[in-house]
């Protein structure tokens, strides 16, 4: 439906979406099937011979959820994680949720750090790494948080917060990554300058450290870039939609975002 | 059934996916039109407002009674919902069930009693 044809029932719609708990994206689909109901339902009462105003008003009465009705729709689309943790209290559960996100990172990073040991890399590690293997471990983290937040926990209520610190996380990657290197090879070359003579056997080394600290900011920032490019498309798609349905125009985006999330 | 099986207030709510499975026997239809014939077929007596319909078709849906899939109208989408081969087992086995408390009701009700002093 665009966003003309949403327009006799915009107004009802939006209240409906405000009125709605449910996660997206069932909160666009119900929009979707109620505004195609309305208009129909108003366009066959109007064919009787109804007012157009008097065929919306009884389309709205008959369709239109009231507070009893977007509960049960409330109800019916909870996500299975809220089904299976209603009887936890909220401060309960976040403790949870914190110590899962620490553990299953804890394992990944124990993971990944057996095999960067295996790998040799970091025999002669340039000291500019560990930040970099640290800040990937947080990048990690709020990946998963954020994909757990919207695919798991299924929580809508301000689904871009944290997207511009995942973005964030993965510049602050590439820079610590860019700088490192940078830096190597200026202490590369002042060793050379000061003994030619070490070059042949500095060189390779450093480069070789060097070369492990670039790949590793770069890959670290790619997968960093990837999560965050799948979660922000996700969200701009089903927003989209939503908007779609509700008739909100594309130059009003930023306020529908804050409005109607 | 005993005593137990009946629960006299989720018999109303029993009733109305009844009536939207029973619509749904002959064809696929979409909201609104489920709401119409359900109230068509029953001269007015039974009609769905502010909305009830929806939660009731969401949860038949998730309960693998009917299935609903989107189409495409005059450029609208619209929501089709079907009978699936479970909801019309349920649906017979659920009449049958309306049918024996009706006619025990009926039993009851229809009891030579006393006449009043």
């Amino acid at each position: 439906m665009s966003a003309r044809e949403a327009g006799a029932f915009a107004h009802v719609l939006r209240e409906v979406g405000s009125g709605l708990t449910v996660p997206l994206p069932a909160r666009v689909y119900i929009l979707r099937e109620l505004a195609y109901d309305l208009e129909a339902l108003s366009e066959r009462f109007a064919a009787e011979g109804l007012p157009l105003d008097e065929a919306r008003r009884r389309a709205s009465e008959a369709l239109v959820p009231d507070a009893g009705a977007l509960h049960a729709l409330d109800r019916v689309h909870a996500p299975v994680y809220k089904r299976f943790t209603a009887h936890i209290t909220p401060e309960r559960l976040r403790l949870g949720e914190r110590w899962a996100l620490v553990l299953v990172t804890a394992t990944v990073l124990v993971t990944g750090g057996v095999a960067l040991l295996q790998a040799d890399l970091l025999d002669q590690a340039s000291p500019f790494l560990w930040p970099v293997l640290a800040q990937g471990a947080l990048l990690f983290a709020a990946v998963l948080a954020k994909a757990f937040q919207l695919w798991i926990k299924r929580d809508h209520a301000v689904p871009w917060r944290g997207l511009n610190a995942i973005l964030a996380l993965v510049c602050s990657t590439v820079l610590t990554g860019f700088v490192g290197l940078n830096l190597d090879l200026y202490r590369l070359a002042s060793m050379i300058e000061s003994s030619p003579d070490l070059a042949s056997t500095l060189t390779p080394v450093w480069l070789v450290r060097d070369t492990a600290l670039s790949a590793a900011s770069l890959m670290i920032a790619l997968a960093g870039v990837m999560g965050w490019f799948i979660l922000r498309q996700w969200l701009a798609v089903t927003e989209n939609d939503q908007r779609e349905v509700l008739g909100i125009d594309n130059t009003t985006r930023k306020r529908g975002r804050k409005e109607y999330a | 059934m005993s005593r137990d099986d009946f629960d006299v207030q989720g018999f109303a709510r029993d009733i109305n996916e009844l009536l939207i499975l029973s619509t749904l026997r002959a064809c696929a239809k979409h909201g609104y039109q489920i709401a119409l014939d359900v109230e068509a077929e029953s001269n007015g007596l039974f009609r769905f407002r502010h909305g009830t319909l929806y939660p009731i078709l969401h949860r038949l849906e998730e309960e693998g009674l009917i299935k609903g899939s989107w189409s495409k109208e005059g450029g609208r989408r619209r929501k089709v919902y079907k009978l699936t081969g479970t909801g019309k087992r349920h649906l017979s086995g659920e009449t049958d069930r309306v049918q024996e408390i009706v006619s025990r009701l009926m039993l009851v009700l229809r009891r030579p009693g006393e006449a009043p002093a």
